[in-house]
């Protein structure tokens, strides 16, 4: 086998595009736990109901796709809204592992009650992106744009909290949540923005997923443990971490399924992570 | 004798002709995945198969005074719902048997609790040779062909028609098997390989991957550097989906398809992700019932195919009816029919051990079902006992969106084209 070669190269970019992808979805669930330190292990869930939006609207209900999109967000930001209001508020102050427990009551519930509302098939929205042609290699428009908007989202996420009131307060609110409240800003308040922007972001993950894949109940359970697992490497509620994490841990995948099995890929991602829990269990870029 | 006595003994008497005059039942624990992806990969479309099958007897007042009592379970598409459930409905639900089961993943564990618990079992979908292979089980039968068959089939497919339609012998003629590495893909790619080998055809990739796997460019960039010929896929639905996506998308071009069942035979469902795309792709499986030339079958047999057709139609639409619907339905009849009666007439009921003997003793010959294969089974001892020596496979290929036999060549309903004609997106 030759060291280097065309190939090769076409395995790092599609591991780049795909590491992309893998740090938009672990964008929203490192902020809520940044913010609410609570974790939504349920957030892949609402990504899946995020799908299933554009799907209907565009496919069924003849929407233009980008207005589906816009709908998607603003739908799974309420969901997110309402996540909050329902099932996190109430065990704010419970311990971690019974609020996990309940978002993952959660998870099995939105799969649950999505097959009962949507069936088993698999729903696919028709729509097929060209690719891009760099020589030999065709890179794929959907992944593109999905690694373009990551980092537009973190850009833009990174500015909103540097540079503004709001984005101050849930900074401060995430260093500090019993002190916040003596300086006039409502913890309450915070959450439910923190939250309405998790789940536009993972509304926005949900827009660029459904262009790649099938809808299907348990099209969360393809991406949930991985993003979930691309957080904690880069250090739960790091945002930067998170992104540094994605593409790392895509790059062992393709990289790793390119030169071996591609089993092998994840086993090496995976042989990774456990590697890293040990040597810097709070994340790459994670406070200790 | 008092009033309350005799009131006693009358509602004793009553009850006792109660029960008397209650008819017997079988109560059989069906089991596939109603939801999750294996549902949309095949098994939604067994299970209405096998409820066409007994709904047609039971309306026509069951099976030798037996009344078929079904239990349907949602296995989910887990391996651990699938075994937990088999052993609620033999522990508690006490049914007579258990049939079903799509995936292999599921069944390779499942029969072996089934055989030491002596409980019957009747196999209709799952294809591992696994399942069987060196086992010796008493208790479970499966007429459905096992994978080793599905290797077999495409590697002499191609074989045979290389010459001809590829124009070199298949010595030259690339293949590269990739799939799910599940036992079911796990055991036709094992299937394909030895066969491809002995045919002297050249293996030039042979790659496993998950079938929950979000991204497979990697499989895809090594396609590109081996540049086989023929692909031989063996897949479920999202992963197969995800695959032909990326492969269109990195530009990977080929000669021809050949898909083993499972996702590649749910030809509809392709077609509405893929339009054309799919076309002149194959699928490897029993054959679906209502594509058979019903003069090459036993009298009757067609028409229960264009019933089984109406009642699938009738749950899912106007739709193309896809081979599982057949595997479910053929599999079901062929215990209800055959097995069943001569279990109750001849061995005296429906323990496990009067279906058992009833099984080993089936013997029907080749056009004596809706699917065209004949079912006779592998004895005790046999490497393969349980599994029906008589199971047959054909080589599908869909035109737009219509299926057609390309293979045994003696009963094909089309020349295959081959390879993808000029214009066609995979085309090389």
């Amino acid at each position: 086998m030759q060291i280097f070669d065309i190939f090769l190269l076409e395995a790092v970019l599609n591991g780049i595009l795909f590491g992309g992808v893998l740090a938009l979805l672990a964008l929203g669930l490192n902020l809520i736990f940044g913010v609410i330190d609570v974790v939504w292990i349920c957030y892949a869930e609402l990504m899946m109901l995020g799908m299933y939006c554009v799907f209907f609207l565009h496919k069924v209900h003849g929407l233009p796709l980008v207005a589906a999109f816009g709908a998607a967000v603003v739908l799974v930001a309420f969901l997110g809204v309402l996540l909050h209001v329902l099932v996190i508020r109430p065990v704010l102050n419970s311990e971690p592992i019974n609020q996990l427990l309940v978002t993952g009551g959660v998870l099995t519930f939105l799969q649950a009650a999505a097959t009962l509302a949507f069936g088993i098939d698999f729903r696919n929205l028709g729509v097929s992106m060209p690719s891009l042609a760099v020589g030999e290699i065709s890179l794929p428009w959907s992944r593109i744009s999905a690694a373009l908007t990551a980092l537009v989202a973190m850009t833009a996420l990174y500015v909103f909290l540097k540079k503004t009131y709001l984005g101050t307060a849930i900074r401060a609110i995430s260093q500090d949540r019993a002190i916040m409240p003596l300086m006039g800003v409502s913890p309450s308040r915070i959450y439910l923005l923190t939250s309405a922007i998790g789940g536009a972001l993972a509304g926005l993950g949900a827009c660029l997923l459904v262009l790649q894949y099938d809808v299907h109940p348990a099209i969360g359970l393809t991406f949930g443990p991985l993003t979930f697992m691309v957080c904690v490497l880069g250090g739960l509620g790091n945002m930067l971490g998170g992104f540094i994490a994605a593409f790392i841990f895509a790059q062992l995948i393709a990289v790793g399924g390119f030169y071996f099995h591609l089993e092998w890929g994840y086993v090496m991602a995976f042989g990774f992570f456990i590697i890293m829990m040990f040597a810097r269990p709070q994340g790459i870029l994670g406070a200790k | 004798m008092s009033h309350t006595k005799l009131a006693a003994g009358a509602a004793l008497l009553l009850a006792a002709a109660a029960a008397f005059a209650q008819p017997k039942e079988i109560k059989i624990g069906v089991i596939y995945d109603l939801t999750g992806p294996f549902a949309g990969g095949g098994s939604e479309a067994n299970h209405i198969g096998t409820k066409a099958a007994i709904d047609m007897f039971n309306e026509k007042g069951g099976v030798e005074g037996y009344r078929i009592n079904p239990v349907y379970v949602d296995a989910q598409s887990k391996v651990d719902v699938a075994i937990n459930e088999a052993e609620r409905l033999i522990n508690q639900e006490k049914v007579d048997m258990l049939l079903g089961v799509y995936s292999s993943a599921q069944c390779v564990p499942m029969v072996g609790k089934v055989d030491a618990a002596k409980k019957f079992m009747w196999a209709t979908v799952c294809v591992s040779s696994a399942v069987f292979k060196g086992k010796n089980l008493q208790y479970v039968f499966r007429p459905q062909p096992h994978s080793d068959q599905y290797g077999q089939a495409s590697c002499d497919y191609i074989k045979e028609h290389a010459q001809k339609k590829f124009g070199t012998s298949h010595d030259k003629l690339k293949v590269a098997i990739i799939y799910e590495d599940g036992p079911y893909g796990a055991g036709v790619a094992a299937g394909n390989e030895a066969q491809c080998k002995a045919n002297g055809t050249p293996i030039v990739l042979k790659e496993g991957y998950a079938a929950t796997a979000p991204d497979l460019s990697s499989l895809v960039t090594k396609l590109r550097r081996a540049a086989p010929d023929v692909i031989l896929h063996t897949g479920y639905n999202p992963d197969i989906t995800l695959f032909l996506r990326q492969a269109k998308e990195q530009n990977f071009k080929f000669k021809a398809l050949i898909g083993h069942g499972a996702g590649h035979s749910q030809i509809g469902k392709l077609r509405e992700t893929f339009g054309d795309d799919v076309n002149y792709f194959h699928s490897i499986d029993p054959v679906a019932s209502q594509i058979l030339d019903p003069k090459t079958l036993k009298p009757g047999m067609g028409d229960l195919a264009k019933e089984m057709v109406r009642r699938y139609q009738a749950v899912k639409g106007p739709v193309e009816v896809p081979p599982h619907a057949s595997m479910g339905f053929t599999n079901t009849w062929i215990f209800l029919a055959d097995v069943l009666p001569r279990a109750i007439k001849k061995h005296g009921g429906i323990s496990s051990e009067a279906l058992r003997r009833a099984a080993l003793e089936t013997d029907i010959p080749a056009g004596g079902t809706p699917s065209g294969y004949g079912v006779k089974f592998f004895p005790p001892g046999h490497n393969m006992s349980g599994q029906n020596e008589r199971s047959q496979l054909v080589v599908m290929q869909f035109v737009n969106g219509r299926t057609y036999i390309a293979w045994p060549t003696p009963i094909r309903t089309t020349d295959p084209v081959l390879p993808f004609p000029k214009g066609h997106v995979y085309a090389r």
